[in-house]
């Protein structure tokens, strides 16, 4: 039976563990330290910092103020855009190229984009080579602090995004990830939960007490997909579970690993990010509500997206948490092109160029304050069944963000997911 | 003849360095692309992480290198039920079934070519190449939609009678990894065989017919040994890529029960587990070395014996 985490015994305290987790070294990759750091030596209390790596860790109860120091201010007010070109590095397929070349004719500058696959790479990259580039398109909020903290992002000069205060979303114009929106400045947002095939999956998801339980159902075994990065995976296990999906305590994370174990077998589930080239191979998938919007575009003959249901679980009758966050722009420091970097921000929060991007090629909502799921359901890209895909502002107090972990926290959640998929 | 001069062919004398320095450009292409990068894997393997980016931190020095994460990678591939374990056995079985259908393929591909094809050999040999023109990456895309549930492979097999409903050849099958290396190496085994038994001398064949052998017979004692370079040749080329290869299971099967050691080498190296992903790479070094090595020394000794014929 699964068992709540508050009425788990805490043989550990996070402080403690993650006190033993730096002195044997886990903040370096040996799973034997982990597991030293993880033996039983009574408790203590919980916290959300990590004092062996001196990073704060933001939570919604504990916002952080991101510090803004003297080797490393924003740009002064009122300069001119440079001359170029635009160095973007960003995910696959994140910004429409039609809006790009909209943004080089205004400005009169080249656009040059570079990809990174996962986070990892990106953080990296950014920090041997940041100078080499003036924008992220994106930064996930798992790591936002130990950017701007370790100062690889430059703060950002509100006075060149007009649009952040005039078109977005209140809540983003100080979240608590990044209080006064210092280093970031929001792209898109995004709840995570579960699609599936409505023509050969009979079962009203939904309407499950806990939706997470068709990911283990055997019935599907084979069928079923699972999110394939460590946070998201192992989240499937941790809100199964009704867990936090940020935890740092061993003992649950060594449940959630187990559970995973469990399934993987029972399940033989496969990890993917929803490429288009799935679309059609399976009948239930762990995906995002941006992905599940351009399988329209993508679908094989024979299948239309009118066989797509999707359900985020706060806002299903069981009412069990469920992800729902966002990723943001960042500028490395010592860019080339900061103001023009600035100027494509803005550019992005403007909802003429907003709205195509999303709606015509990017598949993830921008938190515009125009583009209300009412409006966008109007414009009739989104299927009538998917409406549920549509993020309204207010939806934010009901999901929980994937939030940043200290490094050895983290370095046991990549762990346990490469333990569980194999690296597939 | 002045000193420091060596004689040549036909009369010719260069300076002692002079035939060595042709060797120049790929020594320093081996210094520049291998042995530089090889070092910095072992300086990753043996180096530190960033503690809060947990980037690689290389160390250069050999006296500061630490071996803590190499040996728990290597103590969990010998550990019952371990990922690292499962993840070379499948590599293991996988690269093994597969070098052995490109060989049991390719083989006779290769002898009908260089036997029977006549003065269409070269027609031949270019139609069989010919799909490999397409990038690796490609040709695995097609299989995806071949292999779809309402894929032409589901659909043959339905309208023969032989599947009631679509197979899900791409949720995670064995079968379908052998099958997808199987095709994407089968042309590297062909070519070095097709070399090989096209080299043999139809006059030493036609001796061991007068001496009494049957087509079986000539095939088993003349034909299969004066091969042997070219089996040799065909494995090493053929199974070496395949021990690094992890597109084609991410691609046709991505699941755990599928999952190779350059799956794992892969994804360690795109999150924080950078040096369990020099550990990796270096542990295969290590296996590979093995056939490696065998297959110098038969080719030596060949050499040897050709010498001494």
């Amino acid at each position: 039976m699964l068992q709540h985490p508050k009425d788990r015994r805490d043989p550990l305290s996070r402080r403690e563990f993650l006190r033993r987790a730096g002195a044997t070294g886990v903040a370096l990759p040996s799973l034997a330290a982990i597991l030293a750091a993880c033996g039983d030596d009574g408790g203590g209390d919980a916290t959300t910092s990590s004092p062996g790596a001196g990073l704060q860790l933001a939570r919604p109860d504990n916002p952080v103020t991101l510090p803004i120091t003297d080797d490393n201010p924003p740009i002064a007010d009122g300069l001119s855009p440079e001359g170029g070109p635009l160095k973007i590095f960003g995910y696959n397929d994140y910004i429409w190229k039609k809006i790009l070349n909209g943004f080089s004719d205004e400005y009169g500058v080249d656009v040059e984009y570079t990809v990174f696959d996962t986070p990892e790479q990106m953080v990296a990259k950014v920090q041997s080579n940041g100078a080499d580039f003036d924008i992220i398109v994106t930064v996930t909020l798992e790591n936002v602090g130990k950017l701007a903290q370790g100062k690889l992002i430059q703060p950002l000069n509100a006075t060149y995004i007009p649009n952040l205060a005039a078109n977005v979303w209140d809540v983003f114009q100080s979240p608590f990830y990044d209080v006064g929106a210092r280093y970031t400045a929001p792209y898109i947002v995004y709840s995570t939960g579960i699609g599936w095939r409505n023509d050969v999956v009979t079962d009203d998801i939904a309407a499950m007490d806990n939706p997470y339980d068709i990911l283990w159902d055997q019935r599907f075994a084979g069928q079923t997909h699972l999110l394939n990065g460590s946070r998201d995976t192992l989240a499937a296990a941790l809100l199964r579970m009704g867990a936090d999906v940020n935890t740092d305590d061993p003992a649950v994370l060594d449940e959630a690993k187990q559970m995973l174990l469990d399934g993987v077998q029972a399940m033989n589930w496969k990890f993917d990010h929803v490429d288009y080239n799935e679309l059609g191979a399976f009948d239930i998938h762990q995906t995002w509500s941006g992905q599940i919007y351009y399988y329209q575009w993508f679908l094989p003959k024979g299948l239309d997206i009118g066989s797509f249901s999707y359900v985020w679980p706060p806002k299903a009758p069981g009412g069990r948490s469920g992800i729902i966050t966002n990723d943001v722009f960042a500028i490395p420091r010592g860019a080339a092109n900061p103001v023009l970097a600035h100027a494509m921000i803005d550019w992005m929060l403007d909802q003429r160029n907003a709205e195509p991007n999303y709606l015509s090629y990017e598949g993830f909502q921008p938190p515009l304050n125009a583009l209300t799921p009412d409006y966008i359901l109007s414009t009739g890209s989104v299927p009538e069944n998917l409406a549920n895909i549509l993020i309204a502002k207010e939806d934010f107090a009901l999901g929980v963000q994937e939030l940043e972990l200290a490094p050895a926290v983290n370095q046991l959640y990549q762990q346990i997911y490469q333990e569980v998929t194999g690296g597939a | 003849m002045p000193e420091g001069a060596a004689s040549g062919t036909r009369g010719a004398w260069f300076p002692r360095w002079f035939w060595p320095s042709f060797a120049t450009p790929a020594t320093l292409w081996l210094l520049a692309f291998f042995v530089v990068p090889f070092f910095v894997i072992l300086a990753i393997a043996f180096g530190r992480l960033d503690p809060i980016f947990l980037t690689p931190a290389p160390v250069y020095n050999p006296a500061g290198w630490s071996f803590g994460p190499f040996g728990d990678v290597l103590s969990q591939i010998f550990s019952s039920g371990s990922i690292y374990q499962s993840a070379l056995a499948h590599t293991l079985v996988f690269v093994g079934t597969a070098t052995a259908l490109c060989l049991a393929i390719g083989y006779p591909v290769a002898y009908f070519i260089a036997r029977h094809a006549g003065r269409f050999k070269t027609l031949f040999l270019v139609l069989f190449i010919a799909p490999f023109w397409i990038s690796y990456m490609m040709r695995m895309l097609a299989w995806i939609n071949l292999l779809q549930p309402n894929g032409y492979v589901n659909r043959g097999l339905e309208a023969l009678g032989l599947i009631d409903g679509p197979v899900y050849w791409l949720n995670g099958k064995p079968l379908t990894v052998i099958l997808g290396l199987t095709y994407g190496y089968i042309p590297y085994m062909i070519l070095p065989l097709y070399g090989t038994l096209d080299r043999i001398p139809a006059s030493t064949l036609e001796a061991s017919r007068d001496l009494g052998a049957g087509q079986l017979s000539t095939f088993l004692r003349v034909t299969l040994p004066l091969s042997r370079q070219g089996i040799l040749a065909g494995l090493v080329i053929v199974s070496l890529p395949m021990f690094g290869d992890y597109y084609t299971t991410t691609l046709l099967a991505g699941t755990r029960n599928t999952a190779m050691i350059g799956n794992l080498i892969v994804s360690s190296i795109q999150s924080s587990l950078v040096q369990t992903g020099a550990s990796l790479v270096l542990i295969l070094l290590l296996l590979l070395i093995v056939p490696m090595l065998y297959y110098l020394r038969t080719t030596e000794r060949a050499a040897e014996i050709g010498r001494g014929a």
